[in-house]
């Protein structure tokens, strides 16, 4: 089996990863309407607590859902902020507002959990599930899939199919509408937010034995997951999804081919500006 | 009147500057005044980075000299000046410490400090005996001498131990670059490939703190590396060498630097027993209870400072010190402390695997040996008794 291949089969695992980071990245901007930076910094926050409770003897499924409940909370707290001041916000003082949020979330998780402190992560999936292409894939990596896939079709489900989706979408886009129209519009709003730090912590607990495990490096997980959510055009679910697959197989074949390995960070914008240039490619522009 | 109160507070400052420049210049050579050795530490801004142990450890062996009498008769005043681990604020110390009439530095532990201050050091005729060193200027300067053997050279030293001691042909050494340490890091590679003659199968410098490792290890597993060396710290380490187990490379041995011979990495791997995980130990190995170690850890277990490499290059440093302040005849200056480095005869510490030296060469890397630690039930076992010297030495 060709190295190329197999390098690309073995980043789908970390695509799996970005995929349903910027899943839950895409929900928060559809549902709240902002384009949230602190979702992988709170993911971590959650996390890292979980880390910390069964380093200190607390048992595991205990440890999780104390961790995803934090993540929850904390996520909460930022959406509280982001309803009670920025609701009516224009939508780059919201991203602004998130980015000086993610800054100061990072800064005390550093502080918290150790900027390289190594997070001691379970990782009970770690046993191999079937052998593709010369890569071993593991039981984590059809996990995330599974769960990534999974969250596409809910989502999609969600919001076209049901009442509250509905709801909610109207919420998002018409906040001040949809509140005179009898819809609960802040307690939806946190419930979304509470969703998303749920979610988001839960996939950083399940993924991170793959990435390096510190605090600070997994909250700059925060790019491929707006990579992702990019793809999908900030809209479609579907999109997003092949969005974070096609990601990580481009970070796993860019990491075979000497010349470009060193640009691999670069490797979203590229495929960003390919995504944008082909979906406006019926544009027409006229010089007047 | 804002802009008053600001021309006054300069003022102030610059007085206050001149004064204590004054004074400490006055100071140095009276008999009776304390010889002040200053240190620069990163002790914030990077958690990770422990600098702490080495100058608190230092301090203690420079308390110990001054209740046996000092320096012929001269107590050590110690000045640590925290960098922030900010370029701006090193070279601010550096000026801090001198104008309080520092005649040497010695116990350094700074992740900026060499690289800003390198040539300040040299107009200033300053010589620095550095616990522990990370840019490459650390190893690369006419004034710095860092006792600990550094990124670079650990890595030539791993590569030596890998294919001279295990006896393997194909190494493959993936490295994540580190602020101005491209060219050294390659140049360690040359450097194993002239004293072996051999070639590297692969030399990596792409891999970014965030990257997925998978893919490069399947690189390295499709290309046969018998050995895979890996310069990053414990949040890389860790995932390396669980991803190795879930490709199925049980028989590759990872070696990897002193930044990884941690008690963390130890817990973190201990399941995965069937792994070969080596660490190069700058200094005697710090698990082990051994001669060498005895009066470095009962010092450091007195000061409460628990055992780690960075407290071994503080012990060593300010050691050397000692030992270079001792030889000096007559005033204590700057001047003189550089005049008795080039003149020192080699000081044989113990701990490390070559002696201390400075002379008069253009740069100093005196520490070019390390003890390899091997992974074993989730604890560091040395398995190197002696320590592995780097051949080609030119520091």
């Amino acid at each position: 089996m060709p190295l190329l291949l197999s390098t690309t089969i073995a980043g789908l695992a970390a695509g799996a990863a970005y995929a349903l980071l910027g899943l839950s990245n895409l929900l928060t901007y559809r549902l709240a309407g902002v384009a949230n930076f602190t979702q992988t910094a709170v993911g971590a926050f959650g996390a890292f607590t979980m880390v910390a409770l069964n380093d200190a003897g607390v048992p595991l499924p205990v440890a999780v859902v104390t961790g995803v409940l934090v993540g929850a909370a904390l996520h909460t707290a930022v959406g509280g902020i982001m309803v009670a001041w920025f609701a009516e916000g224009r939508q780059v003082v919201k991203a602004a507002v998130t980015i000086m949020l993610f800054a100061a979330i990072v800064a005390f998780g550093n502080r918290v959990f150790g900027a390289s402190t190594v997070g001691r992560f379970p990782d009970p999936f770690a046993g191999i599930a079937f052998h593709l292409g010369g890569v071993n894939i593991t039981w984590t990596a059809v996990i995330t899939t599974v769960l990534a896939v999974g969250a596409t079709v809910g989502c999609v489900l969600f919001l076209g199919r049901t009442r509250l989706g509905l709801k909610l979408r109207a919420l998002s886009e018409r906040p001040t509408t949809a509140a005179l129209s009898a819809i609960p519009a802040g307690g939806l709003a946190l419930g979304v937010w509470a969703v998303g730090g749920a979610v988001t912590t839960l996939t950083i607990i399940l993924v991170a034995p793959l990435f390096p495990t510190d605090y600070m490096s997994l909250s700059y997980l925060i790019t491929q997951a707006f990579a992702a959510a990019l793809i999908g055009g900030f809209r479609s679910f579907p999109l997003t999804l092949a969005g974070g697959f096609a990601l990580g197989a481009l970070g796993g074949l860019a990491s075979s081919l000497t010349v470009v390995a060193q640009y691999r960070p670069a490797i979203p914008l590229i495929v960003i500006l390919v995504v944008l240039l082909w979906s406006q490619r019926r544009a027409r522009w006229e010089i007047t | 009147m804002r802009h008053a109160l600001k021309t006054i507070s300069v003022v102030v400052t610059v007085a206050g500057t001149m004064l204590a420049t004054t004074t400490g210049c006055g100071t140095s050579d009276d008999p009776s005044s304390p010889i002040t050795i200053g240190a620069l530490a990163s002790l914030t801004g990077n958690d990770g980075f422990p600098a702490e142990d080495a100058t608190k450890t230092a301090q203690a062996v420079f308390d110990r000299v001054n209740k046996q009498g000092g320096i012929n008769g001269r107590k050590i005043q110690f000045v640590v000046k925290d960098d922030a681990t900010n370029p701006g604020r090193a070279s601010q110390a550096v000026r801090e410490l001198l104008a309080q009439g520092a005649v040497a530095f010695a116990g350094d532990a700074t992740i900026v400090g060499c690289a800003v201050n390198s040539a300040y050091y040299k107009q200033q005729s300053l010589a620095v005996v550095s616990a522990v060193g990370v840019d490459p200027v650390c190893f690369n300067s006419p004034n710095i001498a860092s006792v600990n053997v550094g990124p670079f050279t650990s890595i030539t030293a791993n590569l030596y131990f890998a294919s001279e001691t295990l006896g393997h042909s194909k190494l493959c050494n993936f490295v994540q670059l580190t602020p101005g340490g491209q060219a050294a890091y390659t140049a360690a590679v040359t450097r194993w490939e002239k004293a072996t003659g051999k070639k590297i199968t692969i030399n990596d410098d792409s891999i970014q703190p965030s990257s997925d490792l998978t893919p490069y290890l399947l690189r390295a597993k499709s290309a046969g590396c018998e050995a895979v060396v890996f310069n990053a710290a414990q949040p890389q380490v860790v995932p390396m060498v669980k991803i190795a187990k879930a490709q199925g490379m049980q028989n590759v041995d990872f070696l990897f630097l002193g930044v990884s011979y941690t008690e963390g990495v130890a817990r973190a791997l201990a399941d995965l027993k069937d792994m070969k995980v080596y660490a190069g130990s700058e200094f005697e190995p710090y698990t082990d209870d051994t001669e060498a170690n005895r009066d470095w850890r009962s010092l450091a277990e007195s000061i409460g400072v628990a055992g780690s490499s960075f407290s071994q290059g503080g012990y060593v440093a300010a050691q050397t010190m000692v030992e270079v302040l001792k030889t000096i005849k007559g005033d204590i200056t700057r001047e003189s402390v550089t005049a008795a480095l080039k003149t020192l005869k080699p000081i044989s510490n113990p701990m490390t695997g070559t002696p201390f030296t400075w002379g008069d060469a253009t740069s100093h890397a005196p520490n070019q040996a390390v003890k390899m630690v091997k992974l074993e039930d989730g604890a560091w076992k040395t398995v190197t008794p002696d320590f592995v010297v780097v051949p080609g030495a030119d520091g």
